[in-house]
């Protein structure tokens, strides 16, 4: 029974696929040693197997509780595999390998999301956080700001990630982003994913996608100026 | 001239170079301190989260592995009944 509902998460994964793009960090083979492992994997070598889910699965769960969450996404990550090792032989290779995986586990989390008929929180941009940067009430009637923008003591990035106060408020914070939010700031920003991508892999359209990023950099942003400013969270 | 409040909002677009309104931002960060201290702090967070290494699990892809052939065997048992 459980293939019947894989296959077709696999397949909108591949219509879905767009072209090749080498923008992620993460992506540590060149596109002919991808060729190679993708070989080796419609082969049905288990080492090839076992490679890419060394490299793949962390991410994978992440992307899965985001949008799942914490309940599901072991069970939704483990059908994302099954899909994944009988499809391998169709994938056409129009996108990356991880993009694919990316793309396969967010539908099957999706579709797992709808089968426990919770709300589908990717449809969710979820409103502007009273008291954010672009809160209307930083702004005087004619838009210009309220207040000035307080400096910062510490403007260099490595500087900033070397105080762990700040990395432990960083993580938190991260960590009560919106799900949608935080799927599309770890694929873009950490992950350095295309937005084409991203728009695949969350199904949401490039206008959303931008809007996500952005509000989560806005809240990370004000969680550096609290640091600047205070010291702590 | 875009407000303050515009050039907030589409920051992220302006410095993903994504925005048709480029050159009206630039033209506003010439003018506008706030704005140049506001988009430069945007561009420190972003280049802090494109360094920032998500926890990884501690997931033993050999378990991962194992699970997965478990699976197929039930479904290729449950197939055959």
């Amino acid at each position: 029974m459980a293939s019947v509902k894989l296959l077709p998460v696999a397949q909108t994964a591949m219509r879905n696929s767009p072209q090749p793009t080498t923008s992620n960090r993460m992506s540590t083979t060149t596109s002919s040693d991808e060729s190679e492992l993708i070989a080796q994997l419609v082969r049905g070598d288990d080492h090839a197997f076992r490679q890419v889910i060394a490299l793949h699965h962390s991410l994978m769960l992440n992307i899965a509780r985001t949008i799942a969450g914490d309940v599901f996404a072991d069970d939704v990550v483990q059908e994302a595999w099954v899909s994944v090792y009988k499809n391998i032989a169709t994938f056409e290779q129009r996108s990356s390998l991880k993009t694919w995986l990316l793309t396969i586990v967010s539908n099957q989390a999706k579709a797992r999301l709808r089968k426990e008929s919770r709300q589908l929180s990717l449809e969710q941009l979820d409103g502007e956080t009273a008291g954010s940067y672009l809160d209307g009430g930083n702004f005087k009637a004619d838009g210009h700001w309220q207040l000035p923008i307080p400096q910062w003591n510490i403007e260099s990035p490595d500087a900033l990630l070397e105080e762990q106060q700040l990395q432990h408020c960083i993580n938190r914070t991260l960590n009560l982003l919106p799900p949608t939010q935080k799927a599309a700031f770890i694929l873009r920003d950490i992950e350095q994913q295309s937005f084409e991508d991203i728009c695949t892999i969350l199904a949401v359209s490039a206008a959303n996608v931008r809007v996500l990023v952005h509000r989560a950099r806005l809240t990370l942003m004000q969680v550096i100026d609290r640091y600047q400013e205070t010291g702590s969270c | 001239m875009l407000s303050c409040k515009q050039v907030a909002t589409i920051a992220s677009d302006y410095l993903d170079k994504s925005t048709p309104l480029k050159w009206q931002i630039r033209l506003h960060l010439l003018m506008c301190a706030n704005c140049r201290r506001f988009v430069r702090h945007l561009k420190i967070t972003q280049q802090v989260g494109a360094k920032l290494i998500i926890k990884e699990t501690t997931e033993d892809a050999e378990a991962v592995w194992k699970n997965l052939q478990a699976r197929l065997k039930t479904e290729a048992q449950s197939n055959k009944e």
